[in-house]
């Protein structure tokens, strides 16, 4: 039987496989499927290790995610209060950085592994890896350091000190955030995750100009992947735009694997990459919550046959939102492997 | 000499360039230019280019944004006390993220789009329940509640706009008070701001403005 890993590589490698390789990101979905709420779910690395596995077993995607959610990085820098919904991903509540002086006294952690914060993530990783590893992809989520201070003051706070400075303050708190990037690449690196996903709404011209996204965020891209290198990093900018960065980041950096937008042109985006990496055509999945079962279909298709031509191309989700019907998630998923299928484009 | 200012001001924008952006506006006014023209002939105009800019296409984006709104509202603040009668207000609105929202960035843009634009907007803050919007409204006499939402569950949770809406209805407030709602599960689905009852929707920060303003003139008296 394939695996997802071996489809990964064979798309990567511009090979074919049974079919293109499809990621499914469900995330919050997994205490669903756990029957318990979110804050119990996520107490606790097994069962975020045991509802990726039983997920992906019920449905057939290709990878599992090590992820729990995104205000985990602010826990690992000293956010001390998570915001829990019903259905919704758990947020940042309280900012580790309130005022300018807090950028001076935040404390990087020396061992990421020995932090009380990522112990839960540690042990999913390792029962990953123990019951899938090498068979399918594990992803790992990864905010770049350009993005991260928004994680620790606040989207409107961090672009307030990005854009007007003082510049030594900003400069100062990008450069720890950096040191801690690299620190959480390399654990999760350690830790057996294969796929990172290097989140970056920096490296987007939906947030910055194309300006300034060569004099600013692009150094800083090529800083971060300098000191992690491109093995298994997949650049992505939070479902924000990156079509018109590609040829700058692809030649500056080496990534090899672009997830694009939902809002990118599919087609434009693999024109770009030109062979050079794997490109990953995105579903909008806002809409799979009322979609019906035709137009679930019809987007698939369209998708697919937008990026499959020529091979190096992955199907995948978003973060796939927690109201999405079980039904719509499994309509979705059918189309992409029928669609996806090389066997059926063989016969 | 106001179309060179006019020019020089808008580069200052697009360019993300706050000190550039107010070394202009205090030039002008050294020049002569009045405190009314900086806001009614500059900086509006500024924000009104903006809008155009997004609903063409261009190379508009969030820092952008976010400087236009920044710079707006912190001159219309320096302006306004300069003024030789005091502006007479356009409406009044009330703004906040939904109820288990704590994103302000979206409202921010919106607030300083609002100020330069003789709107007065008083700001709710983040995680602000569906009877506090109401409330606030009524208390303020706001024609136009905006909420904020950025994922998918505030965006549609019962206790949001839902939430708002049928305390609306409750009220018989529906023809006196409008919502608009914005964030980015609404620009990945643009027919969602009907599924959650809201009046309105905008794209962005920057756009809501104009939308807003409209919205005041339809249930002005």
């Amino acid at each position: 039987m394939i695996t997802g890993m071996e489809r990964l590589v064979a798309a990567i490698n511009g090979g074919v496989s049974d079919r293109i390789p499809v990621f499914c990101n469900l995330i919050d979905q997994g205490a669903k499927e756990l029957g318990m709420p979110l804050k119990e779910y996520y107490a606790d690395g097994a069962h975020v290790a045991e509802a990726q596995l039983r997920m992906r077993e019920r449905y057939g995607h290709d990878n599992v995610w090590s992820l729990f959610y995104v205000g985990k990085e602010a826990e690992l820098l000293g956010c001390r209060k998570i915001r829990y919904a019903e259905d919704g991903p758990p947020n940042v509540e309280d900012y580790v950085i309130k005022v300018y002086d807090d950028i001076a006294v935040l404390r990087i952690p020396t061992d990421l592994n020995a932090h009380p914060a990522f112990r839960e993530e540690l042990k999913c990783l390792q029962i990953l890896k123990r019951e899938v590893g090498g068979k399918y992809p594990i992803c790992a989520y990864v905010t770049s350091t350009m993005t991260l201070p928004a994680l620790l003051m606040g989207m409107d706070k961090w672009l307030e000190l990005l854009l007007c400075g003082p510049p030594d303050l900003r400069d100062a708190l990008l450069t720890k955030c950096h040191e801690f990037f690299v620190k959480e690449m390399t654990a999760y690196r350690d830790a057996g995750a294969d796929v990172l996903v290097y989140s970056n709404p920096f490296g987007s011209t939906d947030t910055v100009s194309m300006n300034y996204f060569h004099d600013h965020s692009l150094p800083w891209i090529e800083r971060d992947i300098k000191a992690v290198g491109t093995a298994g990093i997949v650049y992505y900018c939070g479902t924000s735009r990156f079509n018109r960065v590609i040829d700058s980041v692809l030649k500056r950096t080496g990534i090899g694997v672009y997830y694009l937008s939902p809002l990118d042109d599919l087609v434009e985006g693999k024109k770009i990459i030109a062979g050079r990496g794997l490109t990953c055509g995105v579903i909008n999945d806002m809409k799979l919550i009322d979609w019906t079962r035709e137009e679930i279909r019809a987007e698939v298709r369209r998708l697919i046959e937008a990026g499959m031509p020529g091979g190096k191309f992955l199907f995948g989700t978003g973060v796939m939102p927690y109201q999405i019907p079980e039904e719509n998630i499994r309509t979705m998923l059918e189309a992409a492997y029928e669609y996806g299928s090389y066997e059926k484009q063989g016969s | 000499m106001l179309e060179q200012i006019i020019k020089s001001y808008n580069e200052a924008i697009f360019d993300t360039d706050r000190e550039q952006a107010l070394h202009v506006i205090h030039s002008a006014i050294t020049q002569g230019v009045s405190p009314e023209d900086v806001i009614f002939k500059i900086v509006i105009p500024a924000i009104e280019q903006m809008v155009k800019s997004i609903s063409e296409d261009f190379d508009a984006n969030l820092a952008q944004h976010f400087m236009t709104a920044q710079i707006a509202a912190e001159v219309t603040e320096e302006m306004l006390a300069h003024f030789s009668k005091p502006p007479q207000v356009i409406g009044r609105v009330v703004i906040g993220t939904a109820e288990g929202d704590l994103h302000s960035l979206g409202k921010r843009i919106v607030m300083g789009c609002l100020k330069a634009q003789m709107i007065e907007v008083t700001d709710l803050g983040v995680n602000v329940p569906a009877e506090r919007f109401v409330a606030e409204a009524v208390a303020h006499g706001a024609r136009v509640i905006g909420i904020s939402a950025m994922m998918a569950h505030t965006a549609r949770g019962e206790n949001g706009c839902l939430r708002v809406r049928q305390l609306l209805q409750e009220r018989g407030l529906e023809g006196k008070i409008k919502i608009i709602v914005g964030g980015a599960p609404f620009r990945f689905d643009h027919e969602l701001y009907r599924t959650v009852q809201a009046d309105a929707w905008a794209e962005d920060g920057i756009s809501a403005g104009k939308i807003i303003t409209d919205l005041i003139r339809e249930v002005q008296p």
